[in-house]
């Protein structure tokens, strides 16, 4: 119980620290950092909730690996969409990245 | 029982820790390095857990993500080293606030439901690595074959999709 | 028969023209009666020669009107059409100065044709239409002169008082038709019994009205209100006549008792109307009342069972009569007046015209070998030789008396002292056709022994009748002439000139009532119309009460249609005003809050990550709260 408690609290420190991150920064690729956190903390939960409550249910291992999944995917999209942008403005940096405005 | 909790929230901790450090620092090599170093904490504490298949898993790929965005951080950061000066950050108090409200609604969410009700029975014991493996892969061939088909289908579009965005035009 | 009808339709066609044309009306009325004359004076030819006519014409259904040509009617159409003639030719001369000669000529054609109607009829409703059509035609020329004062009401009284005689005809007539079943006169004539005792008195009554005997005799006096050629032609030798004609057709109907009535009323009206002659002041009521006398005599004749002799008297008195009467129109017109006192020497200054006068004056009262000789001794023979000689002769001898009287009365005041002349226009056909009546008078004698032969009836003779006669007659022509009129008692006089009238005559027991009835009547007739002009006039009302209302309607319907109107317009303002502003204003308020948060759209992504997390929150916030109070 208290472990699982810790583990969800680690999981929910993890979670601020990434939504800080990914709100705060202007680099494209830090804000991909924040994210990362964020569904780091995500998989801590869901390991959590499986060793704790469930281990002989596999979706949750299963529910982990789609999560990692989203994870490899996310990070090599964003940085395709990184390299268009670099080309195209010659930085990364969202602040100046408004061409959608309106 | 003991060892594991303090496995646990060393961790945790240090995955915490390094976190932080992620964004406090100026130079881009310093937070992907630390990035890094938190998943590896993660790792870590997954394999603390008893869920040993999903903390190699989480270091193996964790290392080469981190490696990966190093890369691409040199590529397109003005200043990786983060020897100038300039702020890198902004909606400061917003993020702040948005960070703290996440993190404490999660956190009071976790006490207050174990102080509350109670998870329910907390299982002792996880099963073997091996068995772990073992109905791991039942499950993905058996129960979640589709959800597993579709994320082989997600990925391939994602690289598809990627590449397609990092070619850019031909001239 | 053609040339029979023609003595009606002469006159007849001649009054149509004359009311038509409105032009020379002398001289159609004169036309009509010559043709009337020549077919008359045929007819009577042919019939002396042996023929008889008859005819029929369609009247109503079952009762078809008839007329019949025997003897007598041709007798009597004879003297009627003569005396017209003669009459009608006096007329040219004496209405020359009047203004609607038109309506006199009319008239007197008129008259002529309905008098000629009733002597040839065969029915009685013929003889019952011609009738009435002669009382009407002597209305209108009695009252001829209708605004001067005094001429209307003789008129009214006259036409009155012999309806009011007439009952006994209608009733008479009813009585025939429903014993014998058929209006023909002739076969009505074989009713025997009760019957014909009741039907000979009613017709009695209505001969004695018509003839204007007593208690009628009345009327005739008013009578003289007329011109003097309607006096002579209807109120001497014809329209009189027409009681006595009636008694004379219906004479081998009339019973014993009838007989005697007729006699006793001839009787007494010969001595009444002789003594009211006797003590006139005026000319021409002095002949209306030896009218009735010579009356008299003919219904004692019929009386005394001589119809024949009623007959020769009645001819010869039409032409008698006439010739006093158109010589009295002469005096008239020559005094301008017809009371004695004016007329006073008058045959002095015309003495062709006097003599003429006094020729007929002496062959009324009988001198021989005037016509009325012949005739006035038949009457009294006829009386001497009658069952109730008793009573009749000396009637007739006092009535012989009292003429001889009244004449020679006459002739000495027209001859004795002075007056005032004025010239008379129109002196010669007036004196013409009084010469020609006046040679009537003094030859139609002659004419009585193939009068006699043609009708078939014997004229009673005697030697005991002329001779009392020629005595009685000179009694009253020495008495006439000597004595004058002083002699009498005053309102014994009085009493006489009025005709011996008992309170107001018969004008009380017919011409009053019959006024008053009228009034009321056309009283009644005034409030009916009255009532329907009402009527009319609520109907009026109604239709502009309608009118009202129905504009009122059109009024309230455009009131709807101006509210309706106003209510779209007020619609449209409102749509226009309140729900499009309210519409564009949400619109632009759509827009507005679009534009505020397209401001969102910043296409940053920090703010596009914030706003995700944000919303990510809620809606984890909402679950956890659901989920804690689903499973709390």
């Amino acid at each position: 119980m208290i472990t699982l408690t810790v583990a969800l609290l680690i999981g929910a420190a993890l979670f601020g620290i990434g939504l800080y991150g990914a709100l705060s920064q202007t680099n494209l690729v830090m804000i991909m950092m924040g994210i990362e956190l964020m569904l780091g903390a995500a998989l801590v939960n869901l390991v959590a909730f499986w060793r704790f409550l469930h281990p002989d249910v596999y979706a949750g291992q299963m529910f982990f690996l789609i999560v990692m999944t989203v994870m490899a995917l996310e990070m090599a999209v964003g940085f395709g969409v990184a390299t268009a942008r670099f080309r195209a403005a010659g930085s990364v940096e969202m602040e100046e990245a408004a061409e959608l405005q309106g | 029982m003991a060892v594991r909790l303090v496995a646990v929230a060393l961790c945790g901790l240090a995955a915490v820790w390094f976190g932080i450090r992620v964004f406090r620092t100026r130079s881009m090599v310093r937070s992907a390095l630390a990035l890094l170093f938190a998943m590896a904490a993660l790792g870590g504490l997954f394999l603390a857990l008893e869920a040993e298949f999903l903390g190699v898993l989480q270091l193996m790929m964790m290392a080469t993500e981190m490696a990966v965005m190093a890369i691409f951080m040199v590529m397109y950061m003005m200043d990786p080293g983060g020897l100038g000066q300039m702020e890198m950050t902004h909606q400061k108090r917003l993020a702040r606030g948005a960070g703290a409200l996440g993190g404490l609604g999660a956190a009071a969410l976790a006490v207050g439901l174990a102080l509350g009700g109670g998870w329910g029975p907390i299982s002792a014991a996880a099963p073997s690595p091996a068995a772990q493996n073992h109905d791991l892969g039942i499950e993905l061939m058996e129960r979640s074959m589709m959800i597993f088909e579709t994320a082989g289908v997600t990925i391939l579009v994602a690289m598809v999709a990627a590449t397609a965005v990092a070619l850019g035009r031909r001239r | 028969m053609m040339v029979a009808a023609l003595a009606i339709l002469g006159p007849l066609v001649a009054a149509a023209l004359i009311l038509v044309i409105r032009r020379g009306a002398a001289a159609l009325a004169l036309g009509g009666a010559a043709v009337g004359v020549g077919a008359a004076l045929v007819t009577l030819a042919r019939v002396a020669a042996g023929g008889r006519y008859a005819a029929t014409l369609p009247g109503l259904p079952g009762l078809p009107l008839r007329l019949a040509v025997d003897p007598l009617a041709a007798v009597l159409a004879a003297t009627v059409a003569v005396v017209s003639l003669l009459v009608l030719v006096y007329a040219v001369g004496y209405m020359a100065r009047e203004a609607d000669q038109v309506r006199f000529y009319a008239g007197m054609a008129g008259f002529s044709a309905a008098m000629q109607g009733l002597v040839l009829a065969d029915d009685w409703l013929l003889l019952l239409a011609c009738w009435e059509l002669i009382a009407l035609a002597s209305y209108l020329l009695i009252g001829f002169w209708f605004d001067r004062p005094g001429a209307r009401e003789p008129a009214t009284r006259a036409f009155l008082t012999t309806r009011a005689a007439d009952y006994g005809l209608y009733l008479g007539i009813f009585a025939l038709v429903a014993a014998t079943g058929t209006t023909a006169i002739g076969p009505s004539l074989g009713a025997r019994g009760g019957v014909a005792t009741v039907a000979g008195l009613l017709l009695t009554l209505a001969a004695l009205g018509k003839a204007g005997q007593v208690p009628f005799h009345g009327w005739l006096q008013d009578a003289m209100a007329g011109p003097t050629p309607v006096s002579a032609l209807l109120h001497s030798a014809t329209l009189v006549a027409a009681g006595a004609i009636l008694l004379l057709r219906v004479a081998p109907l009339l019973p014993g008792t009838v007989l005697l009535v007729i006699g006793l009323a001839g009787g007494l009206t010969v001595l009444l109307t002789g003594l009211t002659a006797l003590a006139q002041g005026d000319l021409k009521r002095l002949l209306a009342a030896s009218t009735s006398s010579q009356l008299g005599f003919m219904l004692l004749a019929v009386g005394a069972g001589s119809p024949g002799a009623a007959i020769a008297h009645l001819v010869a008195h039409a032409a008698m009569k006439g010739a006093l009467f158109l010589g009295a129109g002469v005096f008239q017109h020559a005094r301008g007046s017809t009371v004695f006192a004016a007329l006073a020497g008058v045959g002095r200054a015309h003495r062709r015209v006097y003599a003429g006068f006094a020729l007929a004056g002496l062959a009324l009262v009988g001198v021989p070998p005037l016509a009325g000789f012949w005739s006035k001794d038949a009457i009294l023979a006829a009386t001497f030789a009658s069952p109730h000689r008793a009573a009749l002769a000396p009637l007739a001898i006092l009535g012989t008396a009292l003429t001889g009287a009244y004449v020679a009365r006459a002739l000495r005041l027209l001859w004795h002292g002075t007056g005032r002349d004025e010239p008379v226009v129109g002196l010669a056909p007036m004196g013409a056709a009084l010469a020609g009546l006046a040679a009537l008078a003094a030859t139609l004698g002659a004419a009585f022994r193939p009068l006699q032969d043609l009708l078939g009836v014997t004229l009673p003779e005697g030697t005991v009748a002329p001779v009392v006669g020629l005595v009685a007659a000179a009694a009253g022509l020495a008495l006439g002439w000597g004595v004058p009129a002083g002699r009498f008692p005053a309102p014994a006089r009085a009493w006489a000139a009025a005709g011996f009238r008992l309170g107001d005559g018969l004008g009380g027991l017919a011409v009053t009532p019959t006024l008053a009835l009228a009034l009321a009547l056309d009283g009644l007739d005034r409030r009916l119309d009255g009532a329907v002009r009402g009527v009319g006039r609520g109907a009026l009302a109604a239709a502009a009460a309608a009118r009202a209302v129905d504009t009122g309607a059109y009024a309230a319907i455009g009131g709807v249609g101006w509210a309706s109107l106003a209510l779209a317009r007020a619609t449209r303002r409102t749509d226009e005003r309140g729900i499009d502003r309210l519409i564009a204003a949400l619109v632009r308020a759509t827009r507005d809050l679009g534009a505020r948060v397209r401001r969102l759209q910043t296409g940053l992504v920090h703010r596009q990550l914030a706003l995700a997390a944000g919303g990510a929150l809620l809606l984890l916030a909402f679950l956890v709260v659901g989920g804690l109070l689903a499973g709390g």
